[in-house]
């Protein structure tokens, strides 16, 4: 009785959410196959056609819609975001290993840690301009806007690590040092092996969040621009469909970011899946 | 307590959880090459004793010296002692030849690479894992596993080797099948075994000696046949799980119990009053039968069938249950009436009083 009415309402919700999720990006997607250079951003289309695509790697004759100011952004993005995860996961999976004595002061340091990703973005970034102004430092993408991104990104890659950790079962490191090897190797060999499938996790988190963060972005990146504020600075002249083609390719990139990961996630969980099944038994 | 090269010493090692006192002051000292058993209930300390030899939590108090040097405040990798888990805490991401291999590979000064192939292939031998080393330690069986387990510690040398009940994960017929392998292995190796269990049957058979832990304190520290014949106080008797403990007081000649005035045979100093008799050492008589030596009136409840013996259980007017084992091998087995009026009777020589 019951699931026959929960069913087709479940079912209805999950093809809405489907719907909202994938909806703009289909609608990009269609778009972005306007016609060229006169097409504009809306339907109906005119001519199927890939111009817009052409356009963006400079294929298409000169015409009056400017190329896409992308390039060196799009470079600075993925930089930044490569910076922010090494450091994130890193600071990540170290907060997190000492997170597993409880020291004195721990619940406090916790909530300083996770406070990075509570606080509005607009007042973190506002608040590191004022400061940087304050101090006479400059402003850079790589310099005062790293530092928010890692702020931001940090409790993501930390509470990612300490859900692994606290799962994690310590016997195998005691074991490992009663066989007389030291505590750094241990990690290394033991502990490291055994919890990434949770730092893929933290390091996709980091990524994704540091390559298309704006607010922050906005007010401690200084003169050069990534690619998100490059992407915003188009919308203030004129809308054109090359910035639908230029979407739908940053996204495609996101999906084979992904697809590594689950590619990477498979294979580590293949060789812990022996892991499990020792698990089981004891 | 003497500290030799020889020997492992452990003095006065006390351990507190908050307001828990795991470890109370324990003292002990066990030889080279022998193979001792740490038997308590729950709770008692044993697995935290361990933990302080091994060096995976520092002692509040007390010291530790294994062969000759104080470990008490080294780093577990650097004391030698080799440690085997319950959970077996194989590497799961290793294979079984990596898991063995994993102490030499990984140690500071690593032997050459074809000593370590010797090495681990002498020992994958010895416990008779030929043939598995390529295997995950997923795709093996318990048994298997706690071999893989055995051999990657006694692969590194160790001379003191600490088991935290590593039978306990195992199903009988194997724990059965492992206990002689066990012995076996370590007599071949020489080095000392400290075999922690939570079952007496276990400690008694597999012990050169057994140390009885209660509440933190060493209770009693002998070779098996002495704790089964003269437990040290009440409590090792009930942990033996082989004598009916009555309560009451020592009266001169006789102890005091709810069933009157019982006559003993050896009497054991101990701080708490308590009349102990084993469960094979009481005859069943009708209640009508005539008396001789000590009796108790009791009614019988059941009996549980135990392939070699079968073990009765009586109450007495208190309510007390009172057991006792027939050996089959005496005879066959009695039959008593449910509910039946009987009397259990003894010599007053095969009983001990405790006070």
């Amino acid at each position: 009785m019951e699931s026959r009415v929960l069913k087709p309402v479940l079912a209805v919700y999950v093809g809405l959410f489907i719907l909202f999720l994938y909806g703009p990006f289909i609608v990009l997607t269609i778009l972005s196959f306007q016609q060229g250079p006169e097409g504009g951003p809306q339907f109906p289309i005119i001519e199927w056609s890939t111009y817009w695509y052409r356009h963006i790697f400079g294929l298409t004759p000169p015409s009056r819609v400017a190329p896409l100011p992308f390039g060196e952004s799009l470079i600075r993005s993925l930089t930044l975001a490569f910076m922010t995860m090494v450091t994130s996961t890193v600071l990540g999976v170290m907060s997190a290993q000492a997170f597993r004595s409880k020291f004195k002061g721990s619940g406090f340091v916790f909530y300083l840690i996770v406070l990075g990703m509570m606080v509005p973005g607009v007042l973190t970034g506002l608040g590191t301009a004022l400061v940087a102004n304050t101090m006479g430092i400059e402003r850079h993408w790589w310099s005062t806007a790293f530092v928010t991104h890692v702020v931001y990104t940090f409790p993501f890659a930390f509470l990612v690590m300490l859900a692994i950790l606290n799962r994690f079962d310590a016997s195998v490191e005691e074991a490992s040092w009663s066989l007389g090897v030291p505590p750094m190797r241990t990690f290394r060999k033991v502990t490291f092996p055994l919890i990434f499938p949770g730092v893929l996790s933290a390091m996709l988190f980091a990524f994704t969040l540091s390559y298309d963060e704006f607010s922050r972005t906005l007010f401690a990146s200084g003169r050069d621009q990534t690619l998100p504020l490059a992407i915003y600075g188009t919308f203030a002249v004129e809308i054109h469909p090359n910035v639908f083609a230029f979407g739908v390719l940053t996204t495609l990139f996101s999906f084979s970011l992904l697809t590594v990961y689950a590619v990477l996630m498979t294979m580590s969980v293949r060789r812990a899946g022996r892991a499990a099944i020792q698990e089981d038994i004891a | 307590m003497a500290e030799t090269i020889s020997n492992i010493s452990l003095s006065g090692v006390t351990k507190r959880y908050g307001d828990v006192t795991a470890l109370d002051g324990v003292s002990l000292v066990l030889e080279g090459n022998e193979y001792v058993s740490l038997l308590g209930p729950s709770g008692s300390g044993k697995t935290s004793l361990l933990r302080a030899i091994a060096g995976f939590e520092a002692p509040d108090a007390g010291k530790v010296t294994v062969f000759g040097r104080d470990v008490t405040h080294l780093a577990p990798h650097k004391r030698g002692i080799g440690f085997v888990f319950q959970n077996f805490a194989l590497f799961p991401h290793l294979s079984v030849y990596d898991n063995v291999a994993f102490g030499l590979a990984n140690a500071d000064s690593p032997p050459p690479a074809d000593e370590i192939r010797r090495r681990v292939t002498d020992m994958v031998r010895l416990v008779g894992l030929t043939g598995l080393e390529e295997r995950g330690v997923g795709q093996i069986s318990g048994g298997q596993r706690q071999r893989v387990a055995l051999a990657r510690t006694l692969v590194t040398e160790p001379r003191l080797i600490l088991l935290d009940e590593p039978l306990g994960a195992l199903d009988a017929n194997l724990r059965m099948r492992m206990r002689d392998e066990l012995r076996h292995i370590r007599e071949r190796l020489g080095v000392t075994f400290l075999h922690v269990t939570g079952s007496e049957t276990e400690a008694l058979a597999m012990g050169d000696r057994v140390v009885v832990l209660d509440r933190g304190r060493v209770a009693q520290f002998a070779a098996p046949d002495v704790i089964l014949n003269s437990p040290a106080n009440p409590n090792v008797a009930r942990f033996l799980n082989r004598y009916n403990v009555l309560s009451g007081a020592l009266r001169g000649e006789a102890f005091a119990s709810a069933y009157g005035d019982l006559p003993y045979g050896k009497r054991v100093e101990s701080g708490d009053a308590a009349y102990g008799i084993r469960y094979d050492r009481i005859a069943v008589v009708e209640e009508t039968a005539p008396a001789s030596g000590v009796g108790i009136p009791v009614t019988f409840v059941t009996s549980e069938y135990l392939g070699s013996a079968v073990m009765y259980f009586f109450e007495a007017a208190d309510g007390h249950i009172l057991e006792v084992e027939h050996h089959l091998g005496k005879g066959r087995m009695p039959e008593f009436r449910p509910r039946g009026k009987y009397r259990l009777q003894w010599k007053p020589e095969d009983a001990i009083v405790f006070g």
